[in-house]
This record gives structure tokens, C-alpha cells and sequence, in this order.
């Protein structure tokens, strides 16, 4: 077998095997055997990529090209993490009585599907399978929100799915419409549904048809990627999983509507060729931007607060995308691997404090996180000043790349209303996090033994993220150029 | 048998199993009782299976066949059977209590059917069969989201969802020449019989959790 069918192969079978064994070290170690495999698999994918452009298997069904063989790279990376960190944690909850086995079984189970999901997502060349794709990973993770069956994560996991499903069946409606296009400029029997296909004949299909295909699929695909206004169910169901699960969402699954969104952004601009879908997104990005600062600043529950982050950071790849301009495409690409590294560390620290403080509301938190989890508190500093886009990390560096990007292409007016509402978020994220970290802790409160939990998941995405920061290899910098040359549309 | 003539026949039988759907969904809109709507929804999805039984016979399109076959075993027999059996084995109450009155929800959906028709004018030149189907397909959707919205039992949510379905594989049958590839019509088979399978286990749940099943309740989660 081929490295793409390895990497839909690896974790489904990763998954599966878990139905077999009661030992939660086993399902632990097996999901991180699988996320390396995958890993691997990725760099390996990325090498034929860079020498012998896009790879197809089963005929075409199957097809990578850069910007796939750059997603594949994140969920790798995201999973990993997660499952390094999902061990210890369960365990913690399982002593503490927060779950029960059957149900941290659910989660070795389900966790590799939903990565298996996501590689089918970015691997899938036909529109309409990537369509059942993305379904697919919005079903394997409800269960996960509501994981913990209290009555607030039974709420979120509703929200959730409801939402999810009633965007998705608007994006299925607007991937049926593409596909009429299609039917429409070939009317032999069947034209291929495949994206790579649909390329080829982007000019002859019909601009009237294609263009309220894309506002479908923004509407559907856009409620998955949690883009304002859309984004309502995406604080309740980050904030009410699991932190593991909570680190995926944000991380990975988020960018991998993203990308549906996107292979639909690129055909409809090769057709119309206009920025009619690229305003839509540079619209809506801004508007999430915009929402996400002043929740920033008024949450109360710090996972919420950190999915109000994501929502910025969502709102800042859509807005570099939507400016169109071979620099600002870069940057948001960026922008999306620094932030799969950056936001899961957040979400790790989060679950270590929400199990030593068994609340996530600051108010009950208090004072002196710093003194009573002093390696966690390292991590989230770090994180959170990586996050709010400080230097030296890379958040920083991709943030400036939009900008300067954007008044460099002439569109000043964006590129200031961007740097007001990173500045903005900025604010907001440092204000909350001086709220519980510095201080004297409540009396009673020290740490206890727990000091390095989480620690080699939380250590393994820092130190990457400081190393791709001040040195990107060149291989990985040369398929962000590729991709950035496929989403402008000059492959 | 004359093509032009077959055509002309497919085309009025379509047309009509399309009515039928949405005669179908606008009695859901004022159905009172959980089993019946579960009965409703198990009828909407036999017309659906019939417009592609049309298609099928009259392209001799085998592939679509396949599609009759999938739509009959779970829309119009697996998915009912599942619900009912839930409904009777949690004893939920029969009676739907709906947000808006009966009369003002028919008004709203006969709107939203117009909204439809007014959508769909500028590609009815685009379908390969029937009149209006696309049109039927628009109001099927967009009454389907209604009723979401008009409903607060969790299980009536579920049967919105999968009525909004129905309308997307009706525009799909009404717009391509035979539907979509088998590929992906499996695709979005399993993914809607898992789904509803999942919204089952969330809807026990949640049963469980607050002895009800009324999403009004779920309301903790603000800001």
C-alpha cells in the first residue's frame, strides 16, 4: 500500500483495535503509535509532493497536492499531541471519578476515527466525498463533546450537532449545485465530480450557478470553520469537551472545514475569475475578528475565552486569504501551522488547571495559578504570549505578513482594521490571564505531585513551534509556496 | 415506446411525486402526534425513492436503482423503525407542542414555498426533468428549517433534519442528469443512517440527564 491509503488506513485501524482492549495504557500507546505512523507517512507525503507534484491512487479517488500534504502535516502533528496528553489525563479523571473506563474507551475509539475523518477530508479529490468527509468528522466528534454527559456538555454537543448538521446539509445543497454546473457544460453521462477534474473545465461552467453554489458551501462549510456570524455553537462545544478533544477541535478541525471551504474558494475563482468569493471571505473574516475581541474580554470561563481566540485567529487566515495577494495567502498559511502548534498547548494547560481547580470560571480560579502549577503556568505563558501574537514566535511573524501584505497589495483600510482587532484581542487575552495567573494563592492550595503532567505533549508542540519560528526547513517553506501558488491560482 | 412521449411522462410523474412531497411536508408542519410524523416523514421518503425510480427506468440508469434501493431500506423503513422504537421505549409523550400555532406556522410555510418558487425561477431553464422540481426542493429546505425551529422536542429536531435532506437529494435528482455518482450518494447514505444513529444515543441522553426532552431547557451555555 501507498502512502495515501496508509494514512486513511493507520488510524481507522488505530481505532478499531481499541474496540479490542480494556488497558487504557494500550489504547493510549496506540493511538500515539498511529499519530506517528501518520506523521511519518506526512513527511514522507511531503517529499513526493515536493519532486513529483500532485499524488494520485485508486484512480484519481485519492489526490494530494501541496496544500493537502500541508494539512496532513497539522492533523499529524494535532493528534499526536493530543494522544501524548489524553493518557495522563483520563487517567486523573478516572481517579478523580469524573468518568467512567467505558467511557475513556469511547475516547481512544473515537479520536482516531475523527483524525481518520480529517485525512479523508484533505485526501478525498471528489467535491462530494470530501462533502460525506466533513460529515463524517462532525459525527465522530459529537459524541466526544458530550463525552463528560453532564448537562452543560450534553447542551454544547446539541448546539453542536444540530448546527453542524443544518450547515452542512446547506453546504451538501451547494456541492449538488456545483455538480449541476458540471452536468450542465458536459452533458455526457456522469462527468467526473472530481476537483482536479473540475479545474480543468472551470471556465465553460455556469458563472450563475457556480457563484451561489460558493454562498451555500461559505454558509455550511463557514458554520463548521466557526466564522461569524455562524460561530454560536463553537464556544460551548470548545469550553464542554474534553480538553484532548477541545485541542482538536481547535486546533485542526476548525482549518479543515476551512480547507473544504477553500478547494470551493479556489473554483469558484478560477470560473468567475473575480474576488467574488474572496470578499465574501475577507468579509466574513474581519466581522469574526471583530466579534471575538469584546467576548474576548468579558468571558468568565477560560476555555470560552480560548475559543474566542481561535475565532480571531480563524477570522485572521480568512482575511489573509480573502486579500488574494501571493503574500497574504503565505502568511495566512503561516498562520494556520503556528497556530495548530500554539492553540492545543493553551487547551492542554487549560484541562490541567480545570483538574487541579475543578472549575474553568476565573472568578473561582483566583490568584496564584503561577504558584500552584508552576511548569503548566511555563507552558500557558508561553503559549499565551505566542498566541496573542508577541515575537519571537512565528504567530508574530504570520500576522505581520498579512498586514504589511495587505498595504503593500493597496488595501490599507483592511489591513489597519486587522491590526485594531489583533491589538484589541491582544488586550483582551493579557487582561484575563493577569486575573488568575500572578498572586498569592488561596490558602490550602500547593502543588501536589502533578508538577509535570501533560508535560512532554505541551513540550513536544513549544519546541516546535519555537524552532519552525526562528528556522523553517526548507522543504516545509517550499510546499507553503506551492499551496499558496494553488489557493492564488497559479498551480 | 416514443422517447419524446416517455420523456414527457417522467416528467409529469415527477412533477407530481414532487407535490406529493411537499403536500407531505406541509402536513408535518401541523401534525400533532410523534408516531404519525415519523409515519409522514417515512411517506416523504417513499415519493423520493419513486421520483428516482422514474429517473432510473426511464435513462435505464442502473447506478440510480441502487439509490431506490438504499432510499427504501433506510429512509422509508430502517430510520422510521429506529425512531418509533425510541419514542416507545422512552415513552416520550405523544403530543407536539410547537412554538407557533398551526395556523400562523401554515402561513409562514406557504411564504416560505413561495420564497421557493421565486428562488429557483432563474434555473428552472437548468432541470432535466419536471416542472418546479427544483422550486419544491428550495420550499423543502427552507420548511424544514422552519419546523426546526417551530419544534422543541429533540426527536421533532431530528425529523426537521432529515426532512431539510429529503429537499437537497430531491434539488440533486431535479438539477444532474441522473443524480450524483454512486460514490458519493453511498457517502451521504451511511452518513445521514450513522447520524441519526448518533442524534438517537445524544436524544437518550439527554432524556436521562434532564428527564426531558425539551431543547428549551438546554440553556445554560451563554455568551
Amino acid at each position: 500500500m501507498s502512502v495515501l491509503t496508509l494514512l486513511l488506513v493507520v488510524p481507522a485501524a488505530a481505532g478499531l483495535a481499541c474496540l479490542l482492549t480494556r488497558s487504557r495504557r494500550v489504547l493510549a500507546a496506540l493511538g500515539v503509535l498511529a499519530f506517528g505512523i501518520t506523521l511519518a507517512l506526512g513527511v514522507c507525503l511531503l517529499r513526493q509532493v515536493l519532486t513529483g507534484g500532485a499524488v494520485t491512487e485508486w484512480g484519481e479517488f485519492l489526490r494530494a497536492d501541496a496544500l493537502s500534504a500541508w494539512m496532513v502535516l497539522l492533523i499529524s502533528t494535532v493528534s499526536l499531541a493530543t494522544s501524548l496528553y489524553a493518557g495522563r489525563y483520563f487517567q486523573r479523571d478516572l481517579a478523580a471519578g469524573a468518568v467512567t473506563p467505558g467511557r475513556v474507551r469511547e475516547f481512544f475509539v473515537l479520536t482516531p476515527l475523527f483524525a481518520a475523518g480529517m485525512f479523508l477530508v484533505v485526501l478525498a479529490n471528489s467535491l462530494g466525498v470530501m462533502w460525506a468527509a466533513v460529515e463524517a468528522t462532525a459525527l465522530s466528534s459529537v459524541l466526544l463533546v458530550a463525552l463528560y454527559n453532564r448537562r452543560t456538555s450534553l447542551e454544547g454537543a446539541w448546539k453542536y450537532v444540530m448546527l453542524g448538521s443544518l450547515g452542512l446539509a446547506l453546504a451538501l445543497l451547494g456541492t449538488v449545485f456545483v455538480y449541476a454546473a458540471a452536468c450542465k457544460s458536459n452533458p455526457r453521462p456522469l462527468p467526473s465530480f472530481n476537483w482536479s477534474h473540475l479545474m480543468t473545465v472551470a471556465p465553460q461552467l455556469d458563472p450563475r450557478l457556480i457563484r451561489l453554489a460558493f454562498v451555500f458551501v461559505l454558509l455550511g462549510y463557514g458554520t463548521k470553520a466557526g466564522l461569524a456570524p455562524m460561530h454560536t455553537w463553537l464556544p460551548d462545544a470548545h469550553g464542554e469537551a474534553p480538553s484532548p478533544t477541545s485541542a482538536m477541535l481547535s486546533g485542526v478541525s476548525l482549518k479543515v472545514a476551512l480547507y473544504a471551504l477553500l478547494r470551493f474558494h479556489i473554483l469558484t475563482t478560477a470560473c468567475l475569475g473575480s474576488g467574488f468569493s474572496g470578499h465574501l471571505l475577507l468579509g466574513l473574516g474581519l466581522l469574526s475578528m471583530f466579534l471575538a475581541a469584546p467576548f474576548i474580554l468579558v468571558q468568565e470561563n477560560l476555555k470560552r475565552m480560548l475559543a474566542y481566540s481561535s475565532l480571531e485567529h480563524v477570522g485572521l487566515i480568512c482575511v489573509g486569504i480573502g486579500l488574494g495577494t501571493p503574500v497574504t495567502i503565505f502568511g495566512a498559511l503561516l498562520h494556520m501551522g503556528y497556530h495548530a502548534l500554539t492553540k492545543p498547548v493553551l487547551f492542554f494547560a487549560a484541562g490541567n488547571i480545570h483538574q487541579t481547580f475543578h472549575t474553568l470560571e476565573f472568578r473561582l480560579i483566583g490568584h496564584g495559578v503561577l504558584k500552584t502549577l508552576p511548569v503548566t503556568v511555563l507552558c500557558l505563558g508561553l503559549a499565551a504570549v505566542a498566541a496573542t501574537g508577541l515575537p519571537p514566535f512565528g504567530l508574530f511573524f504570520s500576522e505581520l505578513t498579512v498586514i504589511s501584505g495587505g498595504i503593500a497589495a493597496g488595501h490599507t483600510t483592511v489591513s489597519v482594521l486587522v491590526l485594531g482587532a489583533l491589538i484589541a484581542c491582544f488586550c483582551g487575552m493579557l487582561l484575563q490571564f493577569t486575573r488568575i495567573l500572578p498572586g498569592e494563592p488561596k490558602g490550602g492550595r500547593h502543588h501536589d505531585g502533578r508538577a509535570w503532567d501533560g508535560v512532554p505533549a505541551m513540550g513536544l508542540l513549544l519546541g516546535g513551534l519555537l524552532l519552525f519560528s526562528v528556522w523553517l526547513p526548507r522543504p516545509l517553506l517550499a510546499v507553503m509556496q506551492q499551496a499558496a501558488g494553488i489557493i492564488g491560482g497559479k498551480s | 415506446m416514443n422517447t419524446a412521449l416517455s420523456s414527457d411522462i417522467a416528467s409529469q410523474l415527477i412533477a407530481l411525486l414532487a407535490a406529493l412531497m411537499l403536500v407531505v411536508q406541509l402536513l408535518l408542519v401541523v401534525q400533532r402526534m410523534l408516531l404519525t410524523s415519523i409515519r409522514l416523514f417515512a411517506l416523504q421518503s417513499l415519493f423520493l425513492a419513486g421520483i428516482a425510480g422514474v429517473v432510473a427506468f426511464f435513462h435505464g440508469a442502473f447506478h440510480v436503482y441502487v439509490v431506490v434501493v438504499l432510499t427504501l431500506i433506510g429512509k422509508v423503513l430502517f430510520l422510521p423503525w429506529l425512531l418509533d422504537r425510541q419514542v416507545r421505549r422512552m415513552r416520550i409523550a405523544q403530543e407536539i407542542e410547537p412554538l407557533v400555532n398551526f395556523p400562523t406556522s401554515m402561513l409562514i410555510c406557504g411564504g416560505l414555498t413561495l420564497l421557493g418558487y421565486i428562488v429557483a425561477r432563474p434555473f428552472t431553464s437548468l432541470e432535466r426533468l419536471g416542472n418546479n422540481t427544483l422550486a419544491v426542493a428550495i420550499a423543502l429546505v427552507l420548511t424544514g428549517f422552519f419546523l426546526m425551529i417551530n419544534r422543541l422536542k429533540a426527536i421533532t429536531q431530528v425529523l426537521a433534519l432529515l426532512t431539510v435532506e429529503n429537499g437537497v437529494m430531491l434539488a440533486a435528482v431535479a438539477l444532474t442528469t441522473y443524480g450524483m455518482p454512486l460514490v458519493v450518494e453511498l457517502g451521504i447514505f451511511f452518513d445521514v443512517l450513522v447520524g441519526v444513529m448518533i442524534l438517537g444515543i445524544l436524544v437518550y441522553r439527554i432524556r436521562e440527564t434532564f428527564a426531558s426532552m425539551d431543547t428549551s431547557k438546554l440553556s445554560q451555555l451563554k455568551g
